[in-house]
């Protein structure tokens, strides 16, 4: 148990690194103990950036997803990216259905520029984000026959939730209904939004469908619920709709968004369990509402930094051997190539961005068979996270991309050189295998069984008690070997 | 009861001996038998048509029949015309000539299928097929998600047991060293999903060979081997999700030695097919082709490959726009060609292998459509038609058509659930369709049926699942 004022050891470092960027390698591990940072004051220098206006850019999907691929993997700001990852993942966009790449850089950019500001903005420019459009058919919502899609969406999974805290419903079908009548009239042009009052579903033009009225059942409105209409000005509509849904209660009286915002961004920085509504869960995401004020500021920094100060964040950080009940969390697909790409110091070859060994496949291809394309996801839902992430299929796809990276010998940076993370004129098993569990910032998840396996490998059980890494067959053989298996292994998967 | 697969193993002391999957083990005389007990040398696929497919853009009323007016009530919610999704009489594949009736007994009703399933119809008038009507559960949702969860689980109203319905009975009669499932993708289906057995994840067999650095192929045992020990170590962690990954790394490593060899097996022995399923050209004919090359690995005897349940899934079903009607380049259209199809080509390649009485293939969906139609679309709805197809079914039409006429929709605009005897329009709960094929097709005695895979609900019983029938007829 602790506070914001409680210092980091060494591996409450590792583990807000791992968590909150792309990998912990030992100079970043060493940087925060020097200091002498607690988590309040680690978690204000991490949160400390400003926005970037960086948007992916290239002519299609391919040359978008590499060119936000490299700027991760160079990113002076790694948490930035997490957060927009997080957002690309909670406002699922998928270029399968939006053919127009342009639009999700544009998405992309909004995600970055709003990560930790303001959720109300977000959940506004959401709304009339072309690309979002396009993938929800609010472009084809029309006044006579309203398009349900984005309205249930925005119910089930952007702002609600489909359950409160306390498992009552947090909507019915007709306020999906409802809402859909209020986005009637957004089009498109010229990758811009507009309202075009031509196409909206104005209340006296359709009497027979009832006032505009959402939530006459649930959100604590009472049974007149609350009206959206704004007389002869509709396009004001969905954001009226977005102050109806911040003010949408749990039947417990507690703010239903903030709860379901806390509790996704604690799944992502914590924990999986979360997404689960369980008393303990529930009153973990309302001590980090109450303590960041989240449910009247909407502002996401405060809301970040108390997730990032809490006993919840840090409960997940022990060391190997892990308990019954220690919760922990697979990496994403994406955090796991760019952790890998970072921490060994790889860099990406060429346009087509390409790790040079083994396949030459690209960094997209790697990812995509490990179930993770940018701007891609699978459904609406984003993409499934935890176990869902490891299937024989992603296991493969994760070994081969490790296996790419150890065969790596371009010329310069794109060559996989171990030399420059540890010393070479090590030759005791043990310390060498040290050194690259450090290097490789996992020093903490290792365990003894693990090691004397690693061990075995390095000196052929046993017959082998010292390695001359001087040597290039036996550094290229068992070093980058090492470095295979341990990238290839179930406790690098984890973090 | 039937001593199960795993019961026996753990009997016989082999279960602890093969932690390891040796290639003998699947040779072991004494293992076959045992397998013999649950689904035999029988074949379960499970086809996912994700999005939410159209049901009455699927099968759809001829004519009126003798009682419900269901032609004049589908007339009035789609449209013909621009942006109409309306099947005229004579596009609708109905009754075919010496082939099984097409028709809703309930209402006398004749029924066709979407012109798109020509495929199908083929199949269908060889009595392979069997249409189940107005499948659904109590209380639907209208959340692709949450009712693609009551499909796959099994379970629509409370989350009472773990996993996938077939992941429990997988872990029921499979143990930690077996692989007996393999799916089509790359993500496990939620059907599938429990903690106890392995099932394959993979777009395609060939390509599942384990990667090693081939630099140093000298060095290729010595990793092997720490990678093993490393999957081990970590499959045997307390900790869930590391014994996940260990796990799954596990079977990984072990079956990459042997799927691969299966494309080359395939393209060797059965060209003629496997360039019939390149001239398809869709996903869901590559994957159908993928289970055919594991089909034929098993029926040849090729080590390590054991797999009986599959499964696949083909996407593009949440129509909301554009649907078209029977048009041949009309979105609905391209998604029933797919199936249909794929479907019969594999039934095909099945039938010259010899199997095609021991393959059982379901395919469903999330939910069907409103019935009423948008723009140009639909959104989403209750119940819809799932199919049964193989050499085994009896081929026919079951269940009872949904109540589509206007007066009967619910506020939604959705057909209801019901169970009430007598109840000509009663739909066909899930449960009954899964609890069909695992007492029929894969031996499960009913009683464990109800007690670990499908327990019925309380509740009124014309509203709920309180009386099962595991005997649809189909199979």
């Amino acid at each position: 148990m602790g506070d914001e004022s409680t210092v980091l050891t060494a591996a409450d470092a590792r583990h807000l690194l791992r968590r909150t960027g792309f990998g912990a390698p030992a100079k970043d591990v060493q940087k925060i103990l020097q200091r002498g940072d607690t988590r309040g004051s680690a978690a204000d220098r991490l949160l400390g950036f400003k926005p970037g206006a960086f948007q992916p850019a290239g002519k299609d999907l391919r040359l978008r997803q590499n060119s936000w691929l490299k700027y991760m993997i160079g990113t002076k700001s790694p948490l930035q990216e997490k957060l927009v990852l997080f957002w690309h993942d909670h406002f699922s966009t998928a270029a399968s259905k939006v053919g127009d790449v342009k639009q999700l850089a544009t998405q992309n950019r909004l995600l970055r520029q709003n990560c930790k500001g303001n959720f109300r903005t977000l959940l506004r420019e959401i709304n009339r984000d072309p690309a979002m459009m396009e993938f929800l058919d609010t472009v084809r919502n029309r006044k006579y026959v309203p398009n349900e899609n984005y309205g249930r969406e925005l119910c089930e999974l952007f702002a609600l939730g489909v359950k409160d805290a306390n498992g009552n419903p947090n909507y019915v079908q007709d306020d999906v209904v409802q809402l859909a009548r209020a986005f009637t009239g957004w089009r498109i042009d010229r990758d811009k939004s507009y309202f075009d009052e031509r196409n909206h579903d104005f209340e006296e033009d359709y009497p027979e469908r009832g006032p505009k009225v959402v939530f006459t059942q649930t959100g604590g409105f009472g049974a007149v619920g609350r009206s959206f209409t704004t007389a002869g000005e509709g396009a004001q509509e969905i954001d009226t709709v977005v102050d109806i849904l911040l003010a949408h209660r749990d039947s417990d009286g507690r703010s239903t968004v903030a709860r379901r915002i806390a509790r996704r961004l604690l799944e992502f920085f914590a924990h999986g369990a979360f997404a689960e509504s369980t008393p303990e869960t529930t009153a973990v995401v309302d001590a980090v509402i109450a303590a960041s004020g989240f449910d009247s500021s909407w502002e996401l920094q405060p809301l970040l930094r108390a997730i990032l100060v809490s006993d919840a964040f840090y409960a997940t950080a022990a060391a190997a051997p892990y308990g019954a009940t220690t919760a922990k969390s697979v990496k994403w697909p994406v955090d796991f190539v760019v952790t890998t790409m970072r921490t060994v110091g790889l860099k990406p070859k060429g346009r087509e961005t390409y790790v040079d060994g083994g396949s030459r496949r690209s960094l997209r291809s790697h990812l995509a068979a490990m179930g993770q394309q940018l701007f891609d996801p699978p459904s609406v839902f984003g993409w499934e996270w935890e176990r869902s992430w490891i299937t024989s299929a992603t296991t493969l796809a994760r070994a081969r991309f490790a296996r790419d990276v150890i065969m790596a010998r371009g010329t310069g940076g794109t060559s996989f050189r171990p030399e420059k993370l540890i010393d070479l004129s090590l030759t005791a098993p043990d310390a060498i295998l040290d050194a690259v569990t450090d290097a490789l910032g996992i020093s903490d998840q290792v365990t003894t069984q693990q090691r004397t396996i690693l061990i075995d490998y390095l000196t052929d059980a046993g017959t082998r008690p010292s390695l001359d890494l001087e040597d290039e067959d036996t550094r290229n053989r068992k070093l980058h070997g090492l470095f295979g298996l341990l990238l290839q292994s179930p406790a690098y998967q984890l973090h | 009861m039937a001593i199960t697969r795993r019961r026996f193993l753990t009997r016989s002391g082999l279960f602890a001996a093969g932690s390891v999957l040796a290639p003998s083990l699947f040779a072991h005389p004494l293992v076959r038998s045992a397998f013999a007990e649950t689904i035999g040398d029988r074949y379960f696929i499970s086809l996912y048509l994700d999005g939410g497919n159209d049901g009455l853009g699927t099968v759809a009323p001829i004519a009126n029949g003798s009682s419900g007016a269901l032609r004049a009530a589908y007339e009035q919610a789609r449209r013909s015309g621009a942006g109409g999704l309306r099947l005229s009489p004579s596009e609708l594949l109905g009754t075919p000539s010496g082939g099984p009736d097409m028709v809703d007994a309930s209402s006398g009703t004749p029924i066709g299928l979407h012109p798109g399933l020509a495929g199908l119809h083929r199949l269908y008038a060889q009595g392979k097929v069997a249409l189940i009507q107005g499948c659904g559960y109590p209380d639907y949702t209208l959340s692709h998600e949450e009712s693609r969860a009551a499909w796959e689980t099994g379970l629509p109203l409370q989350k009472t047991l773990p996993g996938g319905w077939l992941g429990r009975y997988l872990a029921a009669n499979y143990g930690g060293s077996d692989i007996p499932g393999v799916n089509i993708r790359s993500s496990l289906a939620g059907e599938f999903r429990q903690s106890t057995t392995s099932v394959l994840t993979f777009d395609n067999v060939r390509d599942f060979g384990f990667p090693y650095d081939w630099n140093f192929g000298s060095d290729r045992d010595e990793k092997r081997t720490a990678l093993l020990a490393l999957a081990e170590d970590a499959a045997a962690s307390a900790q869930g999700t590391l014994g996940h990954v260990g796990t799954s790394l596990r079977a990984t490593l072990l079956s990459s030695e042997s799927y691969p060899t299966l494309h080359d097996l395939y393209e060797a022995d059965r060209a003629s097919f496997d360039v019939a399923y390149d001239g398809l050209g869709t996903s869901v004919a590559d994957d159908l082709r993928e289970m055919a090359k594991v089909i034929y690995g098993v029926t040849t005897g090729q080590p390590n490959v054991a797999a009986r349940f599959f499964q696949a899934t083909n996407g593009g079903y949440d129509t909301h726009s554009d649907q078209g009607a029977g048009e041949a380049d009309g979105q609905h259209t391209r998604l029933h060609h797919e199936i249909g199809d794929a479907i019969e080509l594999f039934y095909q390649d099945c039938e010259d292998m010899g199997v095609a009485d021991k393959i059982c293939i379901l395919v469903w969906s999330e939910f069907s459509r409103r019935v009423e139609q948008n723009d140009n679309g639909t959104d989403h709805g209750s119940q819809g038609p799932a199919f049964v197809i193989g050499g085994s079914v009896d081929g026919g039409v079951y269940g009872n058509h949904p109540d589509i006429r206007d007066a009967s929709l619910n506020d939604d605009g959705n057909t209801r659930y019901s169970q009430a005897a007598g109840d000509p329009f009663r739909s066909t709960d899930l449960r009954d369709v899964y609890g069909t094929i695992l007492t029929k097709w894969l031996n499960m005695p009913q009683g464990q049926v109800l007690s670990s895979i499908l327990p019925p609900d309380t509740g009124d019983p014309a509203e709920r699942w309180t009386a099962p029938n595991f005997d649809l007829g189909f199979l």
